[in-house]
């Protein structure tokens, strides 16, 4: 039996005092949803768990979701395109509508899309036209392209403007050494590499460490800017240890890889099942930035679209029954160039595509318009052009999903919504 | 919140409360001896292969420590309390936190005249490297050609981190290595991205060293030429069948002008049509030019013979000295000027840098062609330095160094313990995998993860409770008896000024409740884990 803890415990423990480490025995596992001692009664968040994956970097999607009619595609590609599909072939593209395919290393994706799990969006991404890694991240973790005055992520504004209230120091989480972007801002998220290294001071779980830890709370209740953070630090790991369970196998026989990435999921199916009271997760893979030696069937890019699509599939698998309330989306800065380049690489492009995984969703479907790669459809310099804006995706969840009607505050100066219908309502 | 992190900051070291408390550096605190040099430089263990398992500084480790007798500091009463709190919140924002022998020195020359000392850093001259140590990290003597031969990769970017940290820790430079770190940001390369990797060594040594304190251009010029970033950025297979955009694109957004700075994607193209055949001779086969491997090779069979528009300049075909033309005008476009000047002033006085400082900065940048010491110098000296005292949030290597600094920590040689650490707090040196470098503002530091980090690590320092770290806690405090006196020691030691009466009760209050055994390292690690160590 793990031990809950009471609010009151919980409220607690972001004071000073040593006294408030007590956990109440008394208080059975079902006694209530751990998610209400985040919550005032009736004020329960609502809507699913949403999963932000950010592919870093600028990842190609013309050579994950290949366009395999389109002769221009191979025209331009002469090491790095997919062969069309051929079912005898493994190293073909994996059919999935007639014209577009997955990278064969995207292969364990392959079931979500056939049970419908599965959706893609198609020459998507963000309308500025900058080539900048960073201010491309930037636009689009901020949720607001071409305007650098506006600091605060988009999930973070989303977390301020729902209905309800939740206090827990796990309701965004972000998995890294860093903050994501997208949760900066007035609604405290906790950042974390890994649930097992989240705790203070060693093994050493001391009287003398508590009331070190005491001393450190009063030291950042006096009114310093670092306050906040370190309250929450408090909070969080103090939390976690009551909470969690140090020995946790995933179900369903999910394997998942070693990766960062993998790993990374991991914590948040940990997290989703411990019922801590987490409605936003943000998740990094990197490595996109393919300039050089991309690799067609083999090399770097596979070896990352290998890693996402094992990762995916595993956490989707571990998450069993929890998927019809779990979503997963995936974006990415950028796409890359059409043409490769004499490196065996792509330069950074424009239109992208974005992943859209969960129970919720009406899989089996490429959303959105396809622009053509013929010379006169391609924008700038070369590069698939944009039909959807990233913001009609992720509106679309804030709204239908995550139950949050104010989309003008989420995405501000943005009012041009396509409804995609990806998601069931 | 990135805008007003440290706008509101109000425990920053503020003088007032220091005023009259503010103690005489203690009589007692040592010199870091010569001995504890080579102890503490059983750093470059915890970087150097696992299987190094013969240490580099032999049995006159630790046990062979000699402590020089004990010296007498300077007395602050010979400036007011004020300067004496500006001198030490200088010295604390001009180096990995300063030792008594640089606090003496500062005082007996002036904070001003310590600023222009640093500036030129052949005026100082370095008695406490551990030469030994530094001479033994043999691979960072090896040419390419060897280091491509070497199986261990992993040790050669090891010995590379040994010799920032014990350079960080050990030299009397320090604005030097401050300055090596900066420019190391500035021009980041992922040592463990690709299998030239490696030849950041060569880069750190024969492009960002020798220029940290020099002249821009040179700089620039030294990095363009660069093997490691060559490759790093792709250049190196840069050609004119298929121009490869990548290092153009960042020589533009992030070494010279600023992504605002006014390029076009139009120039970002020319500029890499510029720097085809600009290569790398080197192990793999996309590296194709005869030659030593690693080293750099303009490949004129390669290079795109057109004209070039850039900028609005035509650089007329003339080989090599095409892309030499484009960093001379980069580095005089008063883009370069603006986003260099910017980018120092939010390293070395705030997050949100002052318009007013950048402005004459730039000035400085423009007026001298690129003299970094110059530019430095209108910052370092300027009034906006002075108002920002206190309140820039240390990034985590600045935490790792002043903590083994600041503590005088000895440390046996080989060891393991210590690098992960930097790892936990998320800033293992040359393993920043974008070209933008570590993050400088502290927004980005500054979440759960990188808090919890920062607490464990003092916390596993102070309690010596990472093999082959130790701190002598009793050294540190001799001549104190109460409570009181070894809590006005160490916040001296530690932050530069004598705890404001709040934090200090709150550290007697926990002196009082904790075992006897714990007292030390327990109210040591409390004021390292503060708000006050957070900052400088």
């Amino acid at each position: 039996m793990k031990p809950n803890l009471s609010r009151k415990d919980f409220l607690s423990l972001a004071g000073s005092s040593a006294a408030a480490w007590t956990v109440s025995p008394l208080l059975s596992e079902n006694y209530l949803p751990r998610l209400t001692f985040f919550s005032p009664p009736g004020q329960e968040p609502q809507g699913d768990v949403l999963v932000v994956v950010f592919q870093r970097g600028g990842m190609d999607a013309l050579n994950a979701v290949i366009p395999h009619f389109e002769e221009e595609y191979y025209r331009k590609r002469s090491s790095l395109a997919i062969a069309e599909p051929n079912s005898g072939d493994d190293n073909s593209g994996i059919d999935l509508d007639g014209q577009f395919g997955l990278h064969p290393s995207l292969r364990p994706l392959k079931d979500l899309w056939d049970a419908q799990s599965l959706a893609i969006v198609h020459a998507v991404g963000s309308p500025d036209p900058t080539h900048s890694h960073f201010d491309a991240m930037d636009f689009m973790e901020r949720g607001t392209p071409g305007e650098k005055s506006i600091s605060t992520g988009w999930l973070a504004r989303h977390l301020q403007t729902v209905a309800w209230e939740n206090e827990s120091p796990f309701r965004a989480v972000g998995i890294g050494n860093m903050l994501q972007s997208s949760l900066r801002g007035p609604v405290s998220a906790t950042s974390m590499r890994s649930i097992a290294e989240f705790h203070l001071g060693g093994s050493t779980d001391s009287a003398e460490l508590l009331k070190f830890q005491a001393a450190v709370a009063e030291m950042y209740g006096q009114g310093s800017m670092l306050d906040p953070v370190a309250n929450l630090t408090l909070d969080a790991t103090g939390t976690l240890t009551q909470v969690i369970d140090a020995n946790y196998t995933p179900n369903g026989g999910a394997e998942y890889p070693q990766s960062q990435f993998g790993q990374a999921l991991l914590q948040v199916a940990q997290l989703i099942k411990a019922e801590v009271g987490l409605e936003v997760a943000a998740v990094d893979i990197g490595g996109w930035d393919t300039h050089a030696t991309q690799g067609a069937l083999d090399g770097a890019m596979p070896d990352l679209l290998s890693d996402f699509a094992n990762s995916m599939a595993a956490f989707y698998a571990d998450l069993g029954d929890l998927t019809k309330r779990v979503i997963v989306v995936s974006m990415s800065e950028f796409g890359r160039r059409l043409e490769e380049n004499a490196s065996g690489g792509t330069d950074h492009g424009h239109g992208g595509v974005m992943f859209v995984m969960g129970n919720n969703v009406n899989g089996g479907k490429v959303y959105g318009n396809w622009p053509g790669l013929a010379p006169e459809n391609l924008y700038g310099p070369g590069d698939l052009q944009i039909t959807t804006d990233f913001r009609d995706v992720l509106g679309e969840i804030v709204q239908t999903r995550l139950k949050n009607d104010k989309l003008s505050e989420v995405f501000p100066g943005y009012t041009d919504y396509k409804n995609l219908g990806i998601l069931k309502t | 919140m990135g805008a007003g992190i440290l706008a509101g900051f109000t425990v920053r070291l503020h003088p007032s409360k220091a005023q009259k408390t503010c103690a005489p550096y203690p009589r007692s605190m040592t010199q870091l001896t010569r001995n504890d040099f080579l102890k503490l430089s059983g750093l470059a263990a915890a970087m150097t292969a696992l299987s190094a398992c013969q240490p580099l500084f032999g049995d006159s480790g630790p046990s062979g420590a000699v402590m020089r007798e004990a010296q007498v500091l300077g007395s602050p009463l010979s400036g007011s309390p004020d300067e004496d709190w500006v001198l030490m919140c200088t010295l604390h924002r001009i180096s990995f936190g300063p030792t008594p022998n640089e606090v003496e020195r500062a005082r007996e020359i002036g904070i001003e005249n310590y600023i222009d000392e640093q500036l030129n850093p052949e005026r100082v001259e370095e008695t406490d490297l551990p030469t030994d140590i530094l001479n033994s990290l043999t691979l960072l003597g090896m040419n390419p050609q060897e280091l491509f031969e070497l199986e261990m990769r992993g040790r050669i970017i090891g010995e590379l981190t040994a010799n920032a940290l014990l350079r960080c820790a050990y030299s009397k430079r320090q604005l030097n290595e401050l300055m090596v770190d900066f420019w190391t940001n500035h021009f980041n390369i992922h040592a463990a991205g690709n299998p030239e990797g490696v030849l950041k060594v060569r880069d750190d040594l024969e492009v960002i060293r020798p220029n940290a304190l020099g002249n821009f251009g040179d700089l620039l010029h030294a990095s363009a030429t660069s093997p490691a970033m060559l490759t790093y950025l792709d250049n190196a297979s840069n050609t004119k069948n298929g121009p490869n955009e990548n290092y153009a694109r960042e020589l533009l957004e992030l070494h010279t002008m600023g992504v605002d700075g006014g390029y076009t994607q139009l120039d970002v193209e020319e500029v890499a049509r510029a720097f085809t055949g600009w290569s790398v001779v080197g192990p793999r086969r996309r590296l194709f030019a005869d030659g030593t491997p690693g080293d750099f090779v303009f490949q004129a069979n390669l290079h795109d013979e057109g004209e070039k528009l850039v900028l609005g300049k035509t650089i007329t075909s003339s080989g090599i000295e095409e892309g030499q033309a484009i960093i001379d005008l980069l580095v005089d476009h008063p883009s370069t000027a603006e986003y260099i000047s910017t980018k120092l002033v939010r390293r070395f006085v705030a997050d949100e840098p002052p318009r007013s400082l950048i402005t004459r900065a730039a000035e400085t940048f423009t007026n001298t062609s690129g003299d970094i010491p110059q530019v430095m110098s209108t910052i370092l000296h300027s009034d906006e330095f002075k108002a920002s005292l206190g309140q820039k949030v240390k990034r985590p290597l600045e935490i790792f160094v002043s903590a083994l600094r600041l503590t005088n920590a000895s440390i046996q040689f080989p060891n393991r313990s210590l690098a992960p650490h930097l790892t936990f707090m998320g800033q293992p040196l040359y393993r920043w995998e974008t070209p933008d470098g570590y993050p400088d503002t502290a927004d980005a530091w500054l979440g759960t993860s990188g808090t919890l980090s920062r607490w464990n690590y003092v916390l596993a320092l102070a309690f010596n409770t990472m093999p082959g770290v130790e701190i002598n806690w009793e050294a540190l405090v001799e001549d104190t008896t109460t409570h009181e006196e070894i809590i006005d020691q160490l916040g001296y030691r530690f932050i530069g000024q004598t705890l404001p009466e709040e934090a200090r009760q709150i550290v007697l209050d926990f002196a009082g409740q904790i075992d006897e055994e714990f007292l030390l390292p327990g109210i040591g690690a409390l004021i390292l884990s503060s708000p006050y160590f957070q900052m400088r």
